[in-house]
């Protein structure tokens, strides 16, 4: 029985974490806005069930105070407290007390600081607590700060609106309390009392009523029942097609407003609202049976799952060597069958995993929102592409990285609303988050529209910290590097925010952890992008098995785009350029034998393998290709970190190891390299890639 | 309150008690049918009490609305006995039957 309460208070403590989410989000998307309803009404709801279910699962010092939260977003929702930045901010802040209360153990400890929250919203609420769930003859006028509307309510309870438990005057003294009400009963559907079926409601209510509360407010009375009636909620309007408050009725000149052309009232226009109800209704129902077919499943099953997967692979691979050397047919038969089975169940296994990104990329919101306070800077946060998933695993750890890109970008990219200003931009400042796949990875970007690296602040800096020689000379891609480089920070003065030194070098340790790569693209004046390339998974990939010299490598499928051929003269004939003719196109390429110096004679042909990188098109020479492979990717461990290229190792099917192979890393090494080389030799060798003249990139 | 409405007394007297809802309302029409088909003592005059009455649902409001219009189409008599008590009157009023008898106090 304990056990069975663990749990619940398990599921309630994983309910309340995604409640407090959308709470954060709702919050923050109503500073931006200032007031819907919409949102009002959902940050009520969220605040509502958080002290529901608290108090069924015995966190009963968190329902008490969600409670007192929730009376404070009541009066907002009836119009009877604006919803302010102040407001906002003590919500947020009372939002993180209820956070802690519903991951302490006990979950009963109520943090000092939520009394003086409390008291905070009291004074923003203008009332004594007992007062704000008072009868409306308690509220002075005073108190309403919305714009008072006249809306026009018509209410037909369905036949089983009774049955249900529902009392339609409950609903009707309800609406009364929310302002002036003029309620008209009509009995024209009462039937002769012979016909009369007595547990049912036939009389229809058409109301008036004067309130400072918006739509969504009105509809939140019938919720439990608006499936077992038929609403219609309209705010009043006059003659000359203005609402009573003076607005005009947006129904009046577009016809397609959720009032419509003739305000609703043409026996027509009923029907279609009539049925609009059902379908809304059905909606939601089929909604919710989506959700019924989902499970939710403890991650670490999950990762168990797959590990297990893992293993399975691998014995699979060692199988099918073995089934490959005996002649025994029906052995190669189930050898094939198993791995058919075997990649359907990597694929599936693998699916689950997967997670869209937006959670995290809301997550910084509040993080912006914070930051921008503190900081005394207008910034805005806007994402794009938070649908794409990544494996639960590489999401979970790219937390981090992001929180100090973003910090960074706050703290060192975005200027003060004067500056901004000063250099012709809007005060306003913007931080985009975005994610996309590309290839085999995904592209996660961050970009802020600040004043830009200043690579002559990042070089002094680095030679102040010993990071660079004095004079030394520098290629913008490798000023940028050294942001990433231990120890190094711009920041004259330490803040709170970043500039500690540690936050870059974090980034890149985390991105490399994760078999990621940085790319930095910066204009002066204009902003800064980070742009981080993580694989979509941490755990199996397929591959392609090739061998160089004695070794065996992987290449991940998803990075190699085609192969092709060169033989010995034809390496000979380009007289050590490195470019291959792949169908007219110039390809330069890199021989990993050359990169992993081995010794052993090459092949009369060799392979070249083209992958797409950052700079365009290249191939990667092996000796032999041996074929497709399911590859569970192993960590190197801490010894083999800094080995570049190398994105961890696999166990083959004859139980012997292969490297598997980093080629946007590959490239990006060999980039370096050669314009190391070009600068210190000779100007007129060619690079692998061209330079922008006004943007410059940089790989950390 | 166990008893919602007492029809033990004279004959075409009904005295309702406590809330009057859904609960009691199949029992209630009933009486109201009942009482206006005379029972043993014929057609005549059926008077309902509410003085006792504490509250009443749209049911309840339903059915005394339904049995007053029976009894004038047959040319018979339903009327209240004795005061509406206030608190009534006023919920029903605010419920939009401001119209209906009940919720002034006249004959239902």
């Amino acid at each position: 029985m304990a056990n069975e309460n663990e749990q619940f208070r398990l599921a309630f403590r994983e309910e309340a974490r995604e409640l407090l989410g959308e709470l954060e989000w709702c919050l923050l998307e109503l500073n931006q806005k200032g007031s819907d309803c919409e949102l009002v009404g959902r940050v009520f709801r969220a605040l509502h069930t958080i002290k529901g279910s608290g108090a069924m699962f015995g966190f009963d010092a968190l329902a008490a105070f969600t409670h007192k939260l929730e009376n404070a977003f009541d009066a907002v929702r009836q119009g009877r407290l604006a919803m302010t930045p102040e407001l906002v901010d003590l919500t947020l802040a009372a939002l993180d007390q209820i956070r802690a209360m519903v991951e302490e153990e006990g979950g009963e400890r109520v943090p000092e600081q939520c009394a003086a929250i409390l008291e905070k919203v009291r004074v923003l609420v203008g009332a004594p607590a007992e007062r704000q769930s008072g009868t409306p003859a308690q509220r002075p006028q005073s108190e309403v700060q919305g714009a008072v509307r006249a809306w026009t309510i018509r209410f037909a309870p369905g036949p089983d609106l009774m049955r249900n438990g529902a009392d339609p005057l409950l609903l009707v003294r309800e609406l009364g309390q929310m302002g002036r009400l003029t309620a008209e009963a009509s009995m024209e559907e009462v039937p002769a009392l012979h016909d009369l079926d007595p547990a049912r409601c036939y009389v229809r209510w058409t109301m008036r009523l004067e309130t400072a509360a918006c739509e969504d407010a009105l509809r939140d009375v019938f919720i439990f029942v608006e499936d077992a009636c038929a609403l219609e909620i309209e705010p009043e309007r006059e003659a000359n097609g203005q609402d009573a408050n003076g607005q005009q009725n947006p129904g009046t000149e577009e016809g397609g407003g959720s009032t419509g052309g003739d305000g609703g009232r043409s026996p027509e226009r009923r029907l279609d609202r009539g049925l609009e109800e059902p379908r809304k209704i059905l909606g939601r129902r089929a909604g919710d049976q989506e959700h019924a077919g989902s499970l939710r499943v403890a991650a670490a099953r999950l990762d168990q799952l797959v590990d297990l997967v893992g293993e399975l692979v691998t014995v699979q691979a060692r199988l099918s060597t073995m089934a490959a050397r005996s002649d025994d047919a029906e052995v190669l038969a189930v050898a094939e069958e198993v791995e058919r089975l075997t990649t359907a169940l990597r694929e599936n296994s693998m699916t689950l995993r997967m997670v869209p990104i937006r959670a995290t990329f809301e997550r910084f919101r509040r993080l912006v929102h914070d930051l921008g306070r503190d900081l005394g800077k207008q910034v805005e946060l806007t994402t794009e592409g938070a649908e794409t998933e990544l494996d639960k695993t590489v999401i979970d750890q790219l937390g981090d990285p992001l929180m100090h890109l973003i910090r960074n970008s706050m703290d060192h990219g975005i200027e003060m609303p004067k500056a901004r200003a000063a250099a012709g931009k809007r005060p306003l400042a913007t931080i985009h988050l975005a994610a996309r796949h590309a290839g085999g990875s995904v592209l996660i970007e961050v970009s802020d529209d600040g004043a830009g690296i200043d690579r002559d602040a990042v070089r002094a800096r680095a030679v102040e910290r010993g990071l660079a020689a004095v004079g030394g000379d520098l290629t913008e891609q490798e000023i940028f590097s050294l942001l990433f480089q231990p120890g190094f920070s711009t920041a004259q003065q330490v803040t709170d925010i970043s500039g500690r030194g540690v936050g870059m070098d974090v980034v890149r340790q985390r991105v490399e952890g994760l078999r990621g790569a940085i790319d930095v693209t910066s204009r002066r004046g204009k902003g800064t992008t980070v742009a981080l390339r993580l694989p979509l998974t941490l755990a199996i990939i397929d591959g392609l098995l090739v061998r160089v010299g004695d070794g065996s490598f992987v290449l991940p499928l998803g990075a190699t785009l085609e192969c092709v051929e060169i033989t010995r003269e034809e390496i000979a004939a380009a007289a050590g350029k490195r470019l291959a003719h792949v169908r007219g196109e110039l390809v330069p390429y890199i021989r990993l034998r050359e990169t992993f110096a081995v010794g052993t004679p090459a092949p009369e042909r060799e392979q070249i393998m083209i992958v797409e990188s950052e700079t365009g098109r290249c191939g990667l020479v092996v000796d032999q290709v041996l074929g497709n492979c399911q590859t569970v990717i192993r960590n190197l461990g801490h010894l083999y970190r800094h080995v570049q290229g190398v994105a961890g190792a696999t166990i083959l099917g004859d139980g012997t190891v292969a490297l598997i192979l980093d080629p946007q890393r590959l490239v990006q090494e060999a980039v370096r390299a050669k314009t190391r080389g070009g600068r210190a030799r000779s100007p007129g060798s060619t690079p692998l890639s061209e330079d922008g003249d006004s943007e410059s990139r940089s790989a950390a | 309150m166990p008893v919602r409405f007492d029809r033990s007394e004279a004959p075409g007297m009904i005295r309702l008690e406590g809330d009057i809802d859904i609960g009691c309302a199949a029992e209630l029409k009933q009486a109201l049918e009942e009482a206006l088909a005379g029972g043993e003592s014929g057609p005549g005059e059926t008077r309902i009490s509410l003085a006792t009455a504490t509250g009443m649902d749209v049911t309840a409001v339903e059915l005394l609305w339904a049995a007053e219009r029976a009894a004038r189409a047959s040319g018979m008599v339903l009327a209240l006995e004795g005061p509406v008590p206030e608190v009534l009157r006023a919920a029903l009023r605010e419920a939009g039957f401001a119209r209906f008898p009940l919720a002034d106090g006249g004959s239902a």
